[in-house]
């Protein structure tokens, strides 16, 4: 367990340094508005292994949600955001469950879950978590149309860059 | 206690869920200016919803009065339209002979109580009587056009004739040539009349507009009625059959005025002397 926990902390850090350093300083978009940003911070809570209590991975959420706010001068935007990723990460599990079940110490990667199964996981959450931080930062549905509009583009430039990551580093756990 | 522990057991991922995320909002409400505003705007157009609503229901009870006042505006301003174009017709004696006063015709705003329509005879009844001061014989009409005339009247209520009765024969004119005849009803649409009397040497063509001609005391001259929508000569006769496609809708009519001819008495008089 204790590499597990060793490789997650270091993943969390990496991630959310990579987030707040680089990819908060790009943002593509047309005119005023900012449309596409780049969001792979997610990916921290849906790498996390299966068994992993799910009181655990709600608290790391909120964590993780709080230390990207702090860089985003955003308080609770993100924690709330990924509060609820954390939460529904569960459900997309239970969605996609392979009939053999998941494997007692597996890990949601590449390596152990084929690029299909992990993409359409990545896919699920990320436009779930997306929808719900533009729906959040907007704070009101009056604007849904630019809601929807930012988290497509947003989540099509997210998850290629995650895919690419995944892809490359290929992680084992 | 024990159920207490077995509760966190249970849900205690969701409880937790839910704390963190109230502490979140609580945050974001909080500390993010824009959420701040648009929480207070949400309630701003909550309340202004509940507020509109609630105007809306008692501008609903007062539609009547606003109604009546609005009738009573529109009477007022046709009035003016009727006297005014009456008084430049008559602009060539003006210099002869002073009037004393612009006003001819008075209208006098009522609603319609009851309608019959899909009958051989139509009436309508108003909800202004003798009291408002209606009188057999008055003109009635609506914006639009003409609607009949007034039969009977007792205090509060008046029968009116509509156009679409067999009997009812109102003196119209064309308004190109002043040519003038019978508009009457043979029955059929609400929206076709007949236009007899009009002898076969005026010169007709489709879409030529009807006005009242102003010989009866009902109605004050130059009041659009409708237009010519078809015309034939029948063989062996001198005039022409007109059809007339008119302006109102008489199936919807729920306010009329009524015209009240001033020198009335003064015109039958000289009528009856003849």
């Amino acid at each position: 367990m204790n590499r597990f926990a060793t490789r997650n902390i270091v993943r969390f850090l990496v991630y959310a340094f990579v987030q707040v350093v680089l990819f908060k300083r790009i943002s593509i978009g047309f005119e005023e508005t900012y449309y596409i940003h780049f969001y792979i911070y997610p990916i921290i809570i849906l790498l996390l292994p299966f068994k992993t209590p799910r009181s655990l991975v709600i608290f790391l959420g909120f964590v993780l949600g709080l230390l990207i706010d702090v860089f985003y001068d955003s308080p609770g935007v993100h924690a709330a955001t990924c509060v609820l990723t954390a939460y529904l990460r569960d459900y997309i599990l239970l969605l996609l469950k392979p009939t053999e079940g998941y494997k007692a110490e597996g890990v949601p990667v590449i390596e152990q879950m084929g690029i299909v199964w992990c993409a359409s996981y990545f896919a699920i959450a990320m436009i779930a978590h997306l929808l719900v931080y533009y729906s959040i930062e907007a704070f009101s549905f009056v604007y849904l149309d630019e809601i929807i509009l930012k988290t497509l583009l947003s989540f099509l430039a997210s998850f290629f860059i995650v895919i690419i990551t995944q892809l490359l580093v290929n992680p084992k756990y | 206690m024990r159920n207490l522990i077995y509760l966190f057991t249970r849900f205690g991922a969701t409880i937790l869920f839910v704390v963190l995320e109230i502490i979140s909002f609580y945050l974001i409400v909080n500390y993010n200016n824009s959420q701040r505003e648009i929480w207070i705007h949400s309630a701003n157009i909550f309340t202004g919803a509940v507020n509109k609503k609630s105007q809306d229901f008692n501008d609903y009870l007062r539609l009547k009065k606003k109604n009546d006042s609005l009738m009573i505006e529109n009477a007022r301003l046709l009035e003016k339209v009727i006297n005014y174009r009456i008084v430049s017709r008559a602009d060539l004696f003006q210099n002869l002979e002073e009037t004393d006063s612009l006003s001819r015709y008075a209208l006098i705003p009522a609603r319609v109580c009851n309608q019959t329509i899909h009958l051989r005879n139509n009436y309508l009844t108003l909800c202004s009587g003798s009291a408002s001061g209606l009188r057999a014989g008055m003109g009635v009409i609506t914006e639009n056009g003409i609607v009949g005339i007034v039969a009977q009247c007792s205090r509060h209520y008046a029968k009116v004739i509509m156009i679409l009765h067999s009997q009812s024969r109102i003196s119209v004119a064309l308004k190109s040539s002043g040519f003038h005849g019978n508009l009457l009803w043979k029955g059929g649409s609400h929206a076709r009349l007949n236009l007899e009397a009009i002898p076969k040497h005026a010169e007709i063509s489709i879409g030529d507009t009807i006005v009242t001609s102003g010989y009866s005391i009902s109605f004050p001259s130059e009041l659009p009625v409708g237009v010519v929508r078809d015309f034939r000569i029948p063989s062996g006769s001198n005039s022409y059959n007109i059809e007339v496609q008119i302006f109102n809708d008489l199936q919807n009519i729920e306010f009329v005025y009524v015209v009240d001819f001033l020198d009335r008495n003064e015109k039958e008089r000289m009528d009856l002397n003849e």
